[in-house]
């Protein structure tokens, strides 16, 4: 086990470009209100194609990392480039739609499957992009294995794995370029489990979608670009 | 029959047997509401009779800076019992609202005193300060209620607020049902007032004004404009005041402020 610094971290996540999607350097966090730092220097380079797993006991700020990243938090020093922009040049909407982060327990509002899917085109900032038709929907819950859930159901009565798929799926729909997983199976049994690691690495593989994913489990992902990091001592280790 | 009778001293007293009816029920029940009474009955003698001797001399002065003197220190008042009611320690919101509430307060008492009744002068102290009184009153409830369902909601939906957040939503189309909600529960009651009227109860103004003497047709003209201007008042006001204190409820990234308690 090595300190994650920039060199190491280069060299391990220079897996498709040079040039680094998301850069983290120097980044220090506490909770608003106390002096205990969950982060301190932090560092992290992740390069567009890569499947990050990061791994740590409770407490370690495993969340609060990725929730950082897309701005629902904010640090108390470091600084955080995505695509070449420190993201508090970014306005918040857009970096959130080109950053999209699944929450540990999945939210749904009381509306239908295909209303909750089609939620992101309702706002501004993905006006612009083509929403996906009933068709396509239909052939998507296949892949996150929703088949037998139907557009017109309500997405509240699914159960919470159902639910977790339908907001991955849903974070896919408005196209970004990184997904933030925070711990998108602990609420869900063995077999949910293994359809959403399964969705995981086929999102990586097929659709080189970057993933930076946040666990508790032991779940290793079988892509060749996987890399599992974990969090200690406020700063994040990579594992050999 | 013209006039009002006048209610002496010891006629006021008989009215204290209300009062010693709920504490006695409060009492033989162990509602705890008895140290409320006493300190409610107290303070409705104490500031009526207060307020009724500042009027006396209010109207008997004419003084535009009088006026407006106690007409802030009405509204420096219901901000501190808007205070009292919601208790939020995570987001500032007492400077914002009371200033949206001195200025669309005094804005809707202007423009009734001065355009509906058309009073001269404007600030005339005999309607300008009953009408601020009224709007302050109604509108302060509204407020309360209005800030107390922002703070509870986007508390516990925060979950979903922040679900549409990394959904690319900005912070008003995040909070939109939020703040709806707010607004919508602070107007109900005044709406409410307005379907009733006439038909569950008589406000207070009207029977008032026909207590002394006053023609029940001219009463009603004054109670449908206080009626209105209850509800427009209520709604500017709140609107204002949940606009901007929904945008305190989120940080510099539109990240939600609020934590849990």
């Amino acid at each position: 086990m090595y300190f994650l610094n920039k060199r190491i971290v280069n060299e391990l996540f220079n897996i498709r470009t040079m040039m680094p999607l998301l850069e983290i350097r120097n980044l220090s966090f506490s909770w608003p209100g106390t002096s205990v730092k969950v982060f301190d220097h932090l560092d992290l380079t992740v390069h567009a194609g890569a499947f990050i797993l990061v791994r740590g006991g409770s407490g370690t700020g495993k969340s609060t990392l990725l929730r950082l990243i897309c701005r629902l938090n904010q640090p108390d020093n470091g600084l955080i480039i995505f695509k070449e922009r420190n993201i508090i040049d970014i306005p918040p909407a857009v970096l959130r739609s080109m950053v999209s982060y699944v929450a540990q327990i999945p939210q749904m509002v009381d509306a239908t499957v295909e209303e909750n899917l089609l939620l992101p085109f309702s706002f501004a900032t993905n006006r612009s992009k083509t929403a996906p038709g009933k068709q396509e929907l239909v052939r998507m819950l296949a892949e996150f294995y929703l088949e037998e859930v139907g557009l017109d159901q309500s997405a509240l009565k699914l159960s919470t794995g159902q639910k977790q798929r339908l907001a991955i799926m849903r974070a896919i729909l408005q196209q970004p370029d990184m997904m933030l997983l925070d711990e998108p199976t602990s609420a869900l049994d063995p077999e949910s489990a293994a359809m959403v690691f399964s969705i995981m690495e086929r999102l990586n593989t097929t659709r080189n979608m970057t993933i930076l994913s946040v666990t508790h489990s032991d779940y290793s992902p079988k892509t060749l670009e996987a890399i599992t990091c974990r969090l200690e001592n406020k700063t994040l280790r990579i594992n050999t | 029959m013209s006039g009002i009778i006048d209610i002496s001293a010891g006629q006021l007293m008989l009215a204290f047997v209300f009062i010693i009816i709920a504490q006695a029920s409060s009492f033989i029940y162990h509602l705890g509401l008895n140290r409320d009474i006493t300190v409610g009955a107290v303070r409705t003698f104490a500031q009526l009779f207060l307020m009724g001797y500042v009027l006396t001399f209010i109207l008997g002065s004419e003084s535009l800076i009088l006026t407006v003197a106690v007409f802030t220190v009405m509204v420096v008042s219901a901000i501190f019992i808007v205070k009292g009611r919601v208790k939020e320690k995570q987001v500032s919101y007492i400077l914002p609202t009371f200033l949206t509430m001195l200025i669309t307060y005094f804005a809707t008492a202007l423009f009734v005193s001065g355009l509906v009744v058309g009073t001269t002068p404007w600030w005339e102290p005999r309607y300008f300060i009953p009408t601020g009184g009224m709007v302050i009153g109604n509108s302060m409830s509204a407020i309360a209620i209005a800030l107390e369902r922002l703070f509870r909601d986007m508390r516990q939906q925060r979950d979903l607020v922040e679900m549409k957040l990394a959904l690319g939503a900005n912070y008003h189309e995040a909070s939109d049902e939020v703040f709806r909600n707010a607004v919508t529960a602070g107007m109900i009651p005044s709406i409410n007032a307005m379907m009733g009227v006439g038909l569950v109860f008589i406000p207070g103004m009207m029977s008032g004004q026909i207590l002394s003497g006053t023609d029940p047709l001219i009463a009603i003209r004054y109670q449908i404009v206080v009626m209105f201007m209850l509800v427009g008042s209520t709604a500017i006001t709140s609107i204002i005041v949940m606009l901007i204190v929904r945008k305190r409820c989120f940080g510099s990234g539109e990240e939600v402020l609020l934590t849990p308690r």
